[in-house]
């Protein structure tokens, strides 16, 4: 038994496989395949209308799959009811009923279930406890604060003990300080109780912060599956590397020439790749942490201040090169750059990404 | 330093009034005031001052003080109509409300065909009362309407009967004409109430485990109690009101059973022109649907539940 008086029962997995969604004419998912292992917190991220909401509330049973399987625990569970997946699912407007109270709220899937009440209101007082919300559950959500009502929301899916949790931007009404409060909170969940959780979210930050892998979307496909820092540090493409990272990367055309040099504008810089097959025009990507000043002798590209924020620890100055394309990078917080300011910007080749001109990355 | 301001932690400053505002508020909620008192307390101080008052149609009134009143409580044919109201609004409001409450469910979504059925549900209730009426007077006419024949037609019954000329099968046959023309409008309330619940609730009570009924029980019914109220509350009034289908139907038959309260307040004002008499019966009615709204209120007050 877990803390939430739930079985001790190995972490469920989940699988789709070639799945579609299509509206009439209109296809919002297409050919998504994926394996999620048993206990994992995949988190799936991507712009708005990028379709990851509709792919969370196939997997839930809320819409009809256009075509493809949803497999839980090995179970094909296309055709099942949501509440027979062995799901539970946190929305983003918490759906807590109005007229009940939080105690009524968080045991309504085992009165549903007709579950005997000592027993229901064992699991609610066990699930209060750990989200410490013992002293609320006679209130009804009206009078709990938004963090309140999203712990609700919480209890009421850990009440039913799933095999998979299911967040739907679980966190994006609340305020900043209250999503980095709940982010934390989330992320202890799992640490406890050990379930397959999914979790869609457009901050790319929750996604980094919080997930074991994040799958990337972008019009109704999946771009990237990785880690964290896999998806940082190798991204499969411009979009992934552009989403995943903020301030987002640099992204300068540039052209390879011979086998080793690399010009972007009228400087030449190394080339992180050694290959004369991929001689042309190239689109080099730098994270702003990656850019530095350069030194007297080192090769760098020029860079107009155009102004700076001021963050504290470190100092972002967001600029132009020449030919106008902007240019952010990030540096250590003694460092002034008033607007008009030249900067001569360079990097390592370590920290040099090449994508072709469709976007692809060259490794 | 800069220090806290106190204030911030201290209530919340009163709020500064205007008197300008306050004049343009009144402006505002004249024509409404207005509207009130020339068509609702006007002609209910009057109508209180006739029911002290022995009114004849011709010749001067009388001050006769609670004598109305007094005869009121000792007339039968007055106590049987209100017995009669209480009756059709009890079988109407049951009816009405079920039937609403159902069309709601079944046009609450949005759907290509949704559309024409709301409007089809709805039609009838811009038919004015007589219009309704007339319409089912014929339809239950024993020999021109089609009624009796369809029923003799489907084996019901072995010759044609005239459902008009006895007391049960003329009850509801109004009372099915009012629940047919009225129906679209508490649908349009109720569905007004439904249309309001987020999707997500349902969603979430569906993950949940709840089948269709819970939900209808738990979720759906206790969320549209507000317009239902209203719904209720309008029909229950309606209802205690009802005047022209039975008078232009059943004339009051058979055997003055279908005699409502409002019936008798006209056949005592503008029948018998006794216009004192009839306000003091218009007067007693009023409280009594007064009272009933008031505890229809009472019993369907949410209780400090807020959406």
């Amino acid at each position: 038994m877990n803390r939430m008086g739930g079985t001790a029962r190995e972490p469920a997995g989940l699988s789709l496989k070639r799945v579609h969604k299509s509206y009439g004419a209109h296809e919002v998912l297409k050919d998504i395949s994926l394996d999620i292992q048993g206990g994992e917190f995949v988190v799936f991220v991507g712009p708005s209308g990028c379709g990851k909401s509709t792919l969370l509330r196939l997997i839930a049973g809320l819409e009809d799959i256009t075509a493809g399987d949803v497999y839980i625990s090995d179970t094909d569970v296309t055709e099942r009811d949501p509440s027979d997946r062995g799901i539970a699912m946190v929305f983003q407007t918490y759906a807590l009923y109005p007229h009940m109270t939080v105690a009524e709220n968080m045991g309504f899937g085992l009165r549903a279930a007709r579950r005997p009440r000592t027993e229901i209101e064992q699991k609610v007082r066990q699930a209060a406890e750990v989200l410490r919300l013992t002293d609320y559950l006679d209130r009804r959500p009206g009078q709990l604060s938004g963090g309140q009502r999203q712990r609700v929301a919480i209890g009421r899916a850990i009440v039913r003990d799933p095999d998979v949790f299911l967040f739907d931007e679980p966190l994006s009404n609340l305020d900043a300080e209250l999503r980095v409060g709940m982010r934390i909170e989330i992320a202890r969940l799992h640490q406890e109780l050990r379930n397959t959780m999914i979790y869609v979210t457009h901050d790319q930050t929750e996604a980094m912060t919080l997930a074991d892998r994040i799958v990337v979307l972008r019009d109704g496909r999946i771009e990237q599956i990785g880690t964290p820092s896999q998806l940082y540090d190798d991204p499969d493409n411009v979009f992934v590397a552009g989403f995943i990272g903020s301030p987002k990367m640099n992204f300068f055309k540039a052209v390879v020439q011979g086998a080793d040099r690399l010009r972007l504008g009228e400087t030449e810089l190394p080339c992180p790749r050694t290959d004369a097959a991929i001689a042309g025009p190239v689109i080099l990507g730098l994270r702003p942490e990656d850019l530095r000043v350069a030194g007297p002798e080192e090769p760098g590209f020029p860079m107009e201040v155009k102004f700076s924020e001021f963050l504290g620890g470190t100092t972002y100055v967001y600029g132009e090169i020449p030919g106008g394309t902007g240019c952010t990078v990030e540096l250590e917080r003694s460092r002034q750059a008033r607007p008009g300011t030249i900067l001569t910007l360079t990097a390592d080749i370590a920290d040099m990404r090449l994508f072709d001109v469709e976007g692809m990355r060259i490794r | 330093m800069i220090e806290a301001n106190p204030s911030d932690e201290a209530a919340p400053p009163t709020p500064r009034r205007s008197r300008k505002g306050d004049w343009m508020g009144l402006v505002y909620v004249l024509p409404a005031i207005a509207l009130v008192v020339v068509f609702f307390l006007v002609p209910l101080g009057m109508t209180v001052w006739m029911s002290v008052h022995d009114w004849p149609l011709m010749g001067n009134p009388r001050w006769i003080g609670l004598d109305n009143y007094q005869r009121l409580w000792g007339d039968g044919s007055f106590w049987q109509a209100l017995g009669f109201t209480v009756l059709y609004t009890l079988a109407a409001t049951v009816g009405l409300m079920s039937v609403a409450f159902a069309l709601a469910l079944m046009v609450q979504s949005e759907g290509r065909a949704t559309a024409f059925y709301r409007t089809a549900y709805f039609l009838p209730v811009v038919t004015g009362f007589a219009s309704a009426s007339l319409l089912w007077a014929w339809l239950s006419n024993v020999d021109s309407g089609l009624f009796s024949p369809a029923a003799q037609m489907l084996g019901m019954t072995e010759r044609r009967v005239n459902i008009l000329a006895e007391f049960t099968p003329a009850f509801w046959s109004v009372t099915i004409m009012v629940i047919w023309k009225m129906a679209g409008f508490f649908m349009v309330i109720i569905m007004s109430g439904l249309q309001a619940i987020p999707a997500d609730y349902q969603e979430a009570a569906r993950i949940d485990g709840a089948g269709w009924f819970q939900r209808f029980r738990w979720i759906t019914l206790p969320l549209v109690r507000q317009p239902f109220a209203l719904a209720l509350i309008l029909c229950v009034a309606g209802s205690m009101l009802a005047f022209d289908q039975f008078y232009i139907i059943l004339n009051g038959g058979p055997s003055n059973q279908t005699v409502t309260a409002v019936y008798k307040i006209f056949n005592e004002s503008f029948v018998s022109f006794r216009l004192g008499y009839g306000a003091a019966l218009s007067v007693v009615l009023l409280l009594i649907l007064l009272a009933l709204s008031v505890i229809q209120l009472r019993l369907l007050r949410e209780k400090g539940a807020d959406k």
